[in-house]
């Protein structure tokens, strides 16, 4: 029989946080994923609210939490577990030599992979814009042969908004020498200069450059941490900043291999390629997991379980009939807004939140899952990330923020270190 | 002033199959659009090319019709059609007399429909219903609505046939009782202009009836609302009818790597509506279900809508009941006034016939004696095997062929010819429909390729299974490098106005696999590049 303390499915960054904290305070854990985790897919910024409600920019998220609404994720999971789960996300990604930097309380700019500004309250210190970085008067696009989704022309077409008309811009072509009559990645790009090869290599095509020059370029600087970009930082007279980017998300990955070493030291059971498909329950408890792997169906007993599993997007929340949205593992009571007109905008980029995008588990302040009438459902069950209702995480900004927070609280609730 | 013989207005099959016919036969032709072309019903449909069977018990005149352009655009339009054959299927629910007089018609009117059993429906077409209790094979095929106006075009230009796209005809002028010419406007620039013309062949579909007040003439269209799902697989290798009195949602017609499911019926006020709703895609789900019981389980791409242009003489019937046959006016012996014609009605499969007929009475009119010859020529010429088999090692797996078949020979050699002198240009901007870089721009470089959407419907860049997630961006930096116009120049603003474009088809079907997609597409374009968050400061 396979029995944990803490049962975490779904390996995103909320699953990722939830396993850390419980594993951290000494339970047995076990993580169950099925496929990658989203941090592929992810930006790598934790973002904890870039805009309102009406979609008015946020300049400091915790100021900008106290105004959400009642029933907002952010008010249930509190001030303190946000606080106390950053400050705990920043001491993992520091261990893993993945620096991230920023406040609380203002958000920063960071250059997206089509040269616009987004806003982040930490990012990760390739793309961190220093002060320092903002006075160069020469903006540079490095544009790598052949890689796909990082193009030099929109680059500074976007750039030249971002950072005003008076400053010089171009593109800089560097060759790789990846390009074996197929598209590349920038991912593999990363992997490239993850090898002294592919280090010397890139130093050698872009040295010269003057230290008026600020670099713009996808994140390529490796793989694993942030020692690729600071070593090579060193040894350019240029300032150099890297961008988000369309998946393969090399900055996601990084995150994902941190979380994966520390789990592994913590010695956190990582289940992969295992999809829970239905649990058992007696009364208001869960009492295991049935997970489906490609040779065998299994058990998974457990105090406690957190649900990590995502929205829409990861199949967390199905929806095969409208009106008719389910949480497969559990089934858990569902919260979503009814009627065509209230579940989407008619612009796909508007001014207001995506109905349907709230579709999510209504819980308590504790984040056990709730019916209509506010009752627990299952009181060892509790609910992380975007598997909560109440907030369009694309439309807010506010995703990681709420994955780790949630995840913190979830795994800190009742074992003696309440948040 | 710009002149010409003859000026068409509407850049639907109907139109184009008359451009490219008056060319052929030496008149000098211009046809206007006030979009791009093929916006209308020629594009918002199935993408069937009839057998005939549909029409085999009511229509049989319509059905020989069939039958025989059929045949004809299997010919001249061969990159545009896939030949997968067609499928008539009884359920048990349909009514078993209804059947007879279907075979009967089919016989009647020159159709080869061939009695198979259940065991062999079955094997060829695994996923139908098991209450289907009998089945027949017909030469029903699917065709390509966008390739084959192009290809029209193309056609026509070799014989000095000309067109302008958003351009939208704002005046008839009209002297002793002539029409002498027209002012158009064109949508983009709100430039002006008059063009001269003896005759004005008014070949607007669901707007003839507005082209005709202009000139202060009654043409009675009644635009009937046709929705359509398309949905990420192909359900079935043949079309698939159900063999009942013809109903909403039920024939599937496989595309390349989709399905399209149709359609619905309901007279609509104008042409322009073609809004679709969640109540719609109920209907046609649970229409579709009885054919493949699985349908459910598949992704919906997106729902669209179109308006079949139904023509109205006084009293006649409408809806499903009202003809799909197609009127040619001559406003000459109808209202006395000389130099106009309107066509209305028909259908996609008799295009190129409604255009002969309706080529035959203008050329009476302008004593020219030229024969048609638009049955026996092809569209464009074929890319040739050798050559194809010389560019396979620059295109993605199966994209020869299907860079073959949109391009064709001329643009085929200057893409290969890009491909090969600079190995960045084989970069695949679109996955879905396996398009390269080079072929996105060798489009996008053309005068007509205004915005990107333009180069969407020539290349299929954005149309696949991905609905432009990945592909927007990569189109939007194409676009921006070789678009002619300064609206390429704001690749935001051509990537939000191709997203838009796409979502208008998926929301009405959020639900199932689409939310995921769309969740993709959000967390890409909102977070990872703040599109929607431009900056003031």
């Amino acid at each position: 029989m396979i029995r944990s303390d803490v049962l975490v499915i779904g390996a995103g960054l909320a699953g990722l946080m939830a396993a850390y904290t419980s594993a951290k305070q000494g339970k047995k854990v076990t993580l169950l994923t099925w496929g990658e985790g989203t941090l592929t897919v992810n930006s790598g910024t934790i973002d904890i609210l870039g805009f309102d409600e009406n979609h008015k920019r946020v300049n400091n998220p915790l100021q900008g939490i106290d105004n959400l609404p009642a029933d907002h994720p952010y008010k249930k999971i509190g001030r303190q577990a946000l606080q106390e789960g950053l400050a705990s996300f920043l001491e993992l990604t520091k261990q893993h030599e993945l620096t991230y930097i920023g406040s609380m309380e203002a958000n920063q700019p960071v250059v997206t992979a089509i040269g616009t500004k987004k806003r982040t309250a930490y990012a990760p210190l390739p793309m961190v814009l220093s002060e320092q970085a903002l006075t160069k008067k020469k903006i540079r696009a490095v544009a790598i042969k052949g890689l796909k989704d990082f193009y030099g022309d929109v680059m500074i077409e976007n750039l030249k908004k971002s950072f005003g008309p008076d400053k010089d811009y171009g593109v800089i072509p560097i060759d790789t020498g990846l390009m074996g009559g197929r598209d590349i990645t920038i991912q593999d790009v990363a992997r490239y200069l993850d090898t002294p090869q592919g280090n010397a290599d890139f130093l050698s095509q872009l040295e010269d450059l003057d230290q008026d020059t600020l670099l713009v370029l996808p994140p390529i600087f490796g793989s694993h941490g942030h020692t690729v970009y600071q070593t090579i930082s060193q040894e350019m007279k240029a300032t150099m900043v890297e961008t988000t980017c369309l998946p393969p998300s090399v900055p996601g990955i990084r995150l994902r291999y941190a979380f994966r070493d520390e789990l592994r030291q913590l010695g956190v059971d990582i289940v992969e390629s295992s999809k829970a498909v239905a649990s058992e329950i007696e009364g208001t408890k869960a009492v295991s997991v049935i997970a489906n792997s490609a040779s065998n169906q299994r058990r998974y007993y457990a105090d406690r379980f957190i649900l990590a599993t995502g929205g829409f997007y990861s199949g967390g929340i199905e929806m095969r009939d409208f009106e008719k949205p389910i949480e497969p593992i559990f089934h858990l009571p569902i919260s979503f807004v009814k009627g065509e007109d209230q579940w989407t905008n008619e612009e796909l980029f508007g001014s207001k939140a995506q109905g349907y995008a709230k579709t999510g588990i209504e819980t308590n302040d504790l984040l056990q899952p709730v019916n209509k009438e506010g009752q627990v459902v299952l009181d060892n069950v509790y609910i992380v990330g975007r598997n909560l209702a109440g907030f369009d995480f694309c439309f807010e900004h506010s995703g990681n923020g709420i994955a780790i927070a949630s995840a913190y609280k979830a795994a800190s609730v009742g074992m003696g270190k309440e948040a | 002033m710009e002149k010409a013989t003859v000026v068409v207005v509407g850049g639907g099959a109907t139109g184009l199959g008359i451009l490219r016919d008056l060319s052929m036969r030496g008149v000098d032709t211009l046809l206007i659009e006030k979009k791009d072309l093929i916006n209308g019903a020629s594009s918002r449909y199935h993408g069937l090319l009839h057998s005939g069977g549909r029409y085999a018990v009511k229509d049989q005149e319509a059905a020989k019709e069939c039958i025989e352009e059929n045949k004809i655009l299997r010919k001249i339009g061969q990159s545009c059609v896939e030949p997968c054959g067609g499928l008539f299927v009884r359920l048990d629910s349909d009514d078993p007399a209804y059947e007879a007089d279907w075979v009967a018609g089919c016989q009647a009117s020159g159709i080869d429909a061939q009695d198979i059993s259940l065991e062999e429906a079955f094997r060829i077409e695994p996923r139908l219903s098991k209450h289907v209790v009998s089945a027949y094979l017909v030469p029903d095929a699917a065709i390509d609505g966008f390739r084959l106006a192009w290809q029209s075009v193309e056609s026509a230009k070799r014989y000095g046939g000309r067109i302008k796209t958003y351009t939208k005809l704002s005046d008839i002028i009209v002297s002793n009782g002539t029409v002498t010419g027209i002012h158009v406007q064109n949508t983009l620039t709100g430039q002006v202009e008059e063009i001269a013309c003896h005759i004005l062949i008014n070949a607007g579909g669901g707007w003839a009836g507005e082209i005709a007040q202009m000139a202060g003439l009654e043409v009675g269209v009644q635009p009937d609302k046709g929705t359509l799902l398309a949905f990420n697989q192909r359900i079935s290798n043949h079309v698939v009818n159900r063999l009942h009195k013809s109903s909403d949602g039920d024939i599937f017609v496989p595309h390349g790597s989709i399905t399209i499911l149709g359609t619905t019926s309901m007279s609509i006020p104008s042409a322009e509506d073609t809004h679709t709703s969640r109540e719609e895609v109920e209907k046609l789900l649970a229409i579709g279900e009885q054919t493949f019981e699985n349908l459910r389980d598949y992704r919906i791409l997106r729902a669209f809508a179109g308006s079949r242009p139904l023509y109205m003489p006084p009293g006649g019937a409408s809806g499903r009941g009202a003809s799909r046959g197609f009127a040619i006016v001559d406003h000459k012996s109808q209202d006395g006034l000389s130099g106009m014609v309107t066509i209305v009605g028909g259908k996609f499969t008799t295009h190129r016939l409604m255009a002969e007929r309706m080529a035959d009475l203008v050329c009476k009119k302008l004593g020219n004696n030229q024969p048609c010859r638009t049955a026996e020529e092809a569209l464009v010429p074929q890319v040739s095997g050798e050559e194809k088999k010389k560019a396979h090692k620059l295109f993605p797996s199966f994209g020869t062929d299907l860079a073959a078949t949109r391009l064709g020979p001329e643009r085929f050699k200057r893409v290969v010819a890009a491909m090969e002198k600079n190995p960045e240009k084989r970069e695949v901007l679109c996955e879905c429909e396996n398009v390269t870089r080079a072929e996105f721009e060798e489009i996008a470089r053309e005068s007509t390729s205004h915005i990107l959407n333009d180069v969407r419907r020539r290349t299929r860049v954005g149309m696949g299974t991905c609905q432009a997630n990945y592909c927007a961006l990569r189109a939007a930096s194409a676009f921006a490098s070789c678009g002619h116009e300064e609206a390429a120049k704001d690749s935001i603003k051509q990537m939000k106005q191709f997203l838009e474009g796409r979502w208008k088809g998926i929301r009405p079907v959020m639900m199932g696999r689409s939310l995921k997609e769309t969740e993709m597409t959000r967390g890409l374009y909102e977070l990872v590049f703040n599109i929607n968050g431009e900056e003031e400061d």
